[in-house]
């Protein structure tokens, strides 16, 4: 059974849309289905914001969307900053999001055993040794 | 053994000064016990390596104490600090969560005082510390590139380097054209498989633990093998009362245990290596009408002296996709051009840079950092998104020079889960801290325009970045201006030994955690070789 109901879930998508609109070639908010498996995702990730979500869900009740932004984050940081975190912790868990910002990451990247490393094989770090030693010395400064 | 029995050795607090203390006694024939509030902690709890590690390190493995909301933790009160504290509690210490930036002070931060005329003097050198500086490298599986002009000749590291990766050649670069040092980054994780260690992957989320079992955390590093030696590793175990006897030595410790049941565990010596806060914290709480200002506090010097070493950043954007995600996360490259004092600048002493990565959306969110509805959301957030894997960062970490204001004190206004009072942390960036990073951050950002950055950001304190815990318990000569002698022996209670970053001096502008672990080594040796003309409890 879902902790969120229809209701919630379209009160949640409303303020999520204009958190993030589609924009800047980026598809908004619900178009990726932040208020359908990936809210359930968040929220099971995140039980610690789950009430602050509801209360912030319910209390949206017709107002428009931005006016009702402006007071919840004046009026009522844990709210707000639950909104957010479930909203935009569900945009970026997106696959279609992440292939569209081209981000691979966390990813492994071990390393292979006797390849060369880089700032060798550039020469990059020729330069600081060309540059000498810079460490202070108390016992030549003692005299 | 069981728990009645008196050991030769208590410890509190399974970090890695805890751990090398531990390694060193029972391969010398001592029985040890350690109390450790927290619990064993395995690779596979962190979803860090997963796309939703993000989420999950910003709750359940917060850096923050006040933010976890763990049973292990206890609170404490900010409210009259510059920076929020971080630390963890569990077998590992601080080490489960920390950045592995592994880096020795150099010689010039064990002669502040005469060499620049202020704060003090360490009462050991650089020299004397290099080869406990070794054995640590080794145990850490610290991987690093040989022969930094920055140190004195001879500092090899026992793994190779990591790759320095697209950004730390762009950022190499920069710095070689303003002819600035540079050099590859030295890490607390095995660029192979080392003992316990995994080879790192370089999934670049140190810090929010390591998925792979690869980062040099102390379960790893020492109590794994130290309790296969014999050592006694208790945890859930929460200690509130360092006791003592009528000649004013140490016994043992009052412990509580996770069913809330109250412990006597005797010992014939007590170290104390639960960081420079916590162990602070239980010398205060340990009074009595012997010691009616804390244990160990005739100088009144327990708890003072904090410093913790709050990290500026200089973030640059740049044109081209340097997956900037990619670790080492740990540091790619460092810089120590700038580290030793040039009074020219205003201030003294310096600071170490270290190009760390940049995180994954959510870390350079601004929306999610406090930014306005208009800047932080929106259309704005979608074009400041296309920065990820464009940013480069450069975390400063600067001289913290000693302040007697600047403190810990028991708070009883709030309690951990067992009733024990919390900790007020009272620290102020003094004007020496405020000038240095302001400088640096104008060096770092001249730095990332040199490497072709199209725009630099300052951030002069990073969130929750009071994460090295440092100088509560001063070691010195002088039993007037310090906690202990300069092998932590306390100088009241001469039973009773501290080893963990209580002792700093100085703060230095490098992480403490190498210097950590050299100390305990050096003091518990010293222990152990001088363990017949030592006092015990009877």
């Amino acid at each position: 059974m879902s902790r969120f109901t229809p209701e919630d879930r379209a009160a949640i998508g409303v303020l999520a849309d204009v958190l993030i609109p589609e924009a800047e070639g980026m598809p908004a908010a619900t178009a990726v289905g932040v208020t359908d498996a990936l809210l359930d995702q968040v929220a099971n990730l995140r039980a610690d914001i789950v009430a602050d979500l509801l209360r912030v869900a319910r209390n949206k009740r017709g107002e428009d969307p931005s006016t009702f932004l402006a007071r919840l984050k004046a009026d009522d940081a844990d709210g707000f900053s639950a909104l957010a975190l479930a909203v935009a912790g569900g945009y970026y868990l997106s696959p279609v999001v992440r292939e569209r910002l081209g981000y691979s990451g966390p990813e492994r990247r071990p390393v292979v055993p006797g390849d060369a490393l880089d700032f060798e094989g550039l020469r990059l770090i020729d330069a600081v040794k060309a540059r000498g030693a810079i460490w202070r010395d108390p016992a030549h400064e003692r005299g | 053994m069981s728990l009645s029995d008196e050991p030769d050795v208590l410890i509190v607090g399974a970090g890695p000064s805890g751990g090398m203390a531990a390694k060193h006694l029972v391969a010398n024939g001592f029985s040890v016990v350690c109390l450790e509030q927290g619990e064993w902690h395995s690779s596979d709890r962190f979803l860090s390596g997963k796309p939703e590690g993000e989420l999950a390190g910003r709750q359940r493995w917060h850096w923050s104490p006040n933010h976890r909301l763990i049973e292990a933790d206890y609170p404490l009160d900010e409210g009259q600090s510059d920076v929020a504290v971080t630390m963890f509690n569990g077998v590992g210490g601080s080490t489960v969560l920390w950045g592995a930036n592994w880096h020795r002070m150099t010689p010039s931060d064990f002669a502040v005082r005469s060499l620049d005329g202020v704060a003090d003097d360490w009462p050991l050198t650089y020299h004397e510390l290099v080869p406990y500086y070794e054995e640590a490298e080794l145990d850490m599986g610290v991987s690093g590139h040989d022969g930094d002009p920055a140190y004195p000749p001879g500092h090899r590291f026992p793994l190779p380097a990591f790759p320095i990766g697209k950004v730390g050649q762009a950022l190499a670069a920069g710095m070689n054209k303003l002819g600035w040092h540079w050099w590859p980054g030295s890490n607390g994780m095995p660029s192979r498989g080392h003992r316990h260690l995994a080879a790192c992957a370089r999934i670049g989320v140190c810090s929010q633990g390591c998925p792979e079992g690869a980062k040099s955390v102390a379960d790893k590093a020492f109590w794994i093998d130290a309790v296969a030696a014999g050592a006694t590793l208790v945890t859930g175990a929460r200690v509130r009362e360092i006791t003592t006897n009528k000649s004013g030595l140490a016994t043992g410790a009052v412990y509580v245990d996770r069913s809330g049941t109250e412990h006597h565990q005797r010992a014939k010596t007590v170290i104390l290596c639960a960081n420079g806060i916590g162990t602070a914290r239980l010398l205060l709480l340990s009074k009595s009408a012997q010691f009616p200002d804390g244990l160990a506090n005739s100088s009144g010097l327990v708890g003072r002296n904090l410093m913790l070493h709050p990290v500026a950043a200089v973030i640059g954007t740049f044109e081209e996709n340097l997956e900037s995600w990619v670790g080492p996360g740990g540091m790619s490259i460092y810089s120590m051009q700038f580290y030793e004092t040039d009074a020219s600048r205003g201030f003294f002493r310096g600071a170490k840079w270290a190009l760390m990565p940049s995180g994954g959306p959510l870390s350079i969110h601004s929306g999610l950092a406090g930014g306005s509805l208009e800047r932080g959301w929106g259309a704005n957030a979608h074009r400041k998104m296309r920065r990820l894997g464009h940013n480069a960062v450069w975390s400063i970490v600067g001289e913290d020079l000693p302040d007697i204001d600047n403190r810990i004190q028991i708070d009883d206004q709030i309690t951990d889960s067992d009733g024990i009072p919390g900790v007020r942390v009272q620290y102020r960036l003094g004007d020496n801290e405020k000038k240095l990073r302001a400088w640096h951050m104008e060096r770092a950002a001249e730095s990332m325009r040199a490497a072709g950055a199209v725009e630099t950001l300052k951030v002069p304190i990073l969130p929750f970045s009071g994460g090295h815990l440092l100088g509560t318990a001063r070691m010195g000569i002088d039993r007037e201006t310090s906690v202990t002698d300069p092998f932590g022996r306390a100088h009241d209670v001469p039973n009773l030994h501290i080893y963990d970053g209580s002792l700093f001096v100085t703060s230095g502008g490098v992480n403490p955690t190498a210097t950590i672990c050299a100390l305990a080594s050096r003091c518990v040796q010293h222990m152990i070789a001088n363990r017949r003309d030592g006092r015990i409890a009877a």
